[in-house]
């Protein structure tokens, strides 16, 4: 049989959980949002210094960063056939993920210990 | 990038207007794809005016009106003329389907507009070379594969396990969902396009086959089996009712038990 790259099914596995897990953290996200509508800084803090809410969000960039990864390298897959933007493109999708992710789990971070 | 629009070469342009039948009170009209490979002209849409007193209720029926009585240069492919070999698979009215099991009375009203096959290269006029999906159809093994020895009388089966290729063993390959498919469209050559893929379930479902790792091993590809996005336009178009959007979602829910297993 034609040679395959046995790749895929690892992806699409990761793809599926983390779309179903932010069904809830997202909603949680939400409710978090809701709840801290008006609040100051103070109070930011002392929400975010609760070990649920910030390892609650952790997750959440977690899971929500792998799948938007996942789902832009999918539209690259699907569209940009020349090699070198390929794998530019793939390259920057990883770069732009982990920027974001960093800074968002830093600030997380941030109002949970730094106060 | 994936070509979005036709080239300037291979854009349609208005065609010739052939001659109404003559004393024909019931006429309906035809815009018709044309293409000739052999002139340096772009693609046309010729238009026909059928004579429906003196021609058969489907579409086939009209274009071999077409074909016997205004234009012999009309090049498409047909033979049985019942929705069992595919051969008249063209784009009609916008969707994908057999010509021979399309009647004209299903098309909206207006014009009926007759399109090869969507995406593929064009041989000639309705005529799509579909040497690409042939090859791809090849390369997924399409029969039975046995290691055990092979038995004195045939293969048997029970019949729970022969219900389980009911609504796949009955594609006839007409290649009108592949075509009808963006993912197939944007990576034909490497995307093996729902056709294949309900073929290759057909024998990884089956119970008689002894090769399904190595059909599983030949699945696993980021482009062959995981470029289907779930968009569902080869069900809908399927001329013979087919699900080959479950039988991917089935490869795909065998290839993760397989995984996590």
């Amino acid at each position: 049989m034609a040679q395959s790259s046995n790749k895929g099914t690892a992806t699409f596995i990761r793809q599926r959980v983390t779309g179903a897990l932010n069904i809830p953290l997202i909603g949680f996200f939400v409710w978090l949002i809701v709840s801290l509508q008006g609040a100051d800084r103070a109070q930011m803090v002392a929400t975010f210094s609760n070990p649920v809410v910030w390892l609650l969000m952790l997750a959440l960039l977690g899971s929500a960063l792998v799948h938007m990864r996942i789902g832009m390298n999918e539209i690259i897959e699907d569209y940009i056939h020349t090699p070198a933007l390929h794998n530019l493109a793939r390259l920057a999708n990883t770069i732009f993920t982990v920027a974001v992710g960093a800074v968002a789990a830093i600030s997380v971070l941030v109002l949970a210990f730094g106060g | 990038m994936a070509e979005l629009i036709l080239d300037k070469r291979s854009r349609p342009k208005k065609g010739k207007v052939w001659p109404r039948p003559e004393g024909a009170t019931n006429v309906r009209e035809y815009q018709v794809y044309r293409y000739d490979p052999d002139t340096q002209e772009n693609p046309r849409i010729d238009t026909y005016f059928v004579d429906l007193d003196d021609c058969g209720p489907m579409i086939l029926d009209a274009l071999l009106w077409i074909k016997n009585n205004v234009d012999p240069t009309l090049t498409l492919r047909r033979s049985c003329r019942e929705g069992i070999c595919g051969s008249c698979a063209m784009n009609i009215d916008g969707a994908n389907t057999l010509a021979c099991t399309r009647g004209m009375d299903e098309v909206s009203a207006g014009p009926v507009k007759v399109y090869p096959l969507p995406h593929m290269p064009v041989v000639k006029d309705l005529v799509p070379d579909l040497s690409t999906f042939y090859e791809q159809h090849k390369s997924i093994e399409p029969w039975l594969q046995t290691k055990s020895p092979t038995p004195d009388t045939e293969w048997l089966q029970s019949r729970e396990d022969r219900a389980k290729l009911d609504g796949l063993y009955e594609c006839i390959l007409c290649a009108c969902c592949s075509t009808s498919c963006p993912s197939y469209w944007w990576n034909g050559e490497k995307y093996l396009g729902p056709a294949v893929l309900l073929q290759a379930y057909r024998w990884l479902i089956d119970s008689r086959d002894e090769a399904t790792s190595e059909r599983l091993d030949n699945l696993e590809d980021t482009f062959k089996l995981y470029r289907c996005h779930t968009i569902m336009n080869c069900t809908k178009v399927c001329p013979k009712g087919l699900n080959p959007a479950k039988a991917i979602a089935e490869i795909k829910k065998m290839m993760v038990e397989r995984k996590v297993a």
